[in-house]
């Protein structure tokens, strides 16, 4: 399986990302995406995270470079966006906001009796998890090329 | 018309903005909030306006106040009756959705979402309102 990391994790919950990332990015960007084998550079990366709390208590993660970044936000506001502009670092919060609800929203209906934060964006390139999630998942996708990672860790 | 868009993403209220336009609606003024608390200071700044909002669109999941708490609040201080609210949010699950409702809320889309989607849920309220 392309990028599997993570342990424990059922394929379901990762069929639920893909369909979440592609329609994301189908519906707000009008580009078509999809899983690669590939990994992201740590170098300028900007990193966007969700926190889950109640029948689920995990973390979702968007992770993109500089560049990555600035087109994906381009093709979400539908104008040309400045290097460093705030804008980006809000539009790769909000990519992160939409994956993370669009796969809570394909849970079961138990599982899905949880919280999603607003999401928290840093240039530190740091990917880390709380302690408490011993069960993490990582996984690229690309959309005309541009490749960006999408993590979701888990309390076991 | 006047819209007021509440979602603390400076990117989804750009692109909200854009979708109702391209829904067909003639957007004079888009007035802009962050949180809850802002749009109910801007409800209250235009009580008086000769021009008043006809449309508010709000996300739920924001910081300082939610956009359930800003439904609730607009409806106890009788800001903007009789305006069509829709929320559009990733928070898609029926206890939001019933407490939107129950709220005053009278459409609700789920993020991510097509301009199609927008025009088919928007279009209808302001044709009755």
């Amino acid at each position: 399986m392309l990028g599997n990391g993570g342990v424990n994790v059922s394929e379901e919950r990762i069929a639920r990302l893909d369909s979440a990332v592609s329609e994301v990015f189908e519906m707000m960007l009008d580009r078509s995406c999809g899983p690669v084998d590939a990994e992201i550079g740590i170098h300028e990366r900007i990193t966007a995270r969700i926190q889950f709390s109640g029948a689920i208590n995990g973390e979702c993660l968007v992770y993109a470079s500089q560049t990555v970044a600035q087109i994906a936000a381009e093709a979400l506001l539908g104008t040309v966006s400045e290097t460093c502009d705030p804008m980006v670092e809000d539009a790769v919060g909000e990519l992160c906001n939409m994956i993370a609800g669009g796969w809570k929203s394909k849970l079961g209906s138990s599982e899905a009796v949880c919280l999603i934060s607003v999401p928290a964006v840093t240039r530190d390139g740091t990917l880390g998890f709380r302690d408490e999630f011993g069960t993490s998942y990582h996984r690229c996708y690309s959309f005309q090329g541009n490749v960006f990672g999408v993590a979701l860790a888990f309390q076991s | 018309m006047r819209a007021l868009i509440i979602d603390d993403s400076a990117v989804m209220r750009k692109v909200i903005e854009r979708a109702l336009r391209q829904a067909g609606l003639e957007l004079t003024e888009v007035l802009q909030a962050s949180n809850g608390e802002e749009a109910l200071q801007a409800l209250r700044s235009d009580g008086g306006s000769a021009s008043p909002i006809g449309l508010i669109v709000s996300d739920i999941n924001m910081p300082v106040m939610d956009g359930l708490q800003f439904l609730e609040a607009r409806r106890d201080e009788k800001l903007a009756e009789g305006v069509p609210v829709v929320m559009i949010t990733t928070e898609g699950s029926e206890p939001f959705v019933l407490r939107a409702i129950a709220a005053g809320a009278q459409g609700y889309i789920c993020k991510p979402f097509t301009a199609d989607q927008v025009k088919a849920r928007v279009l209808p309220l302001l044709q009755v309102a």
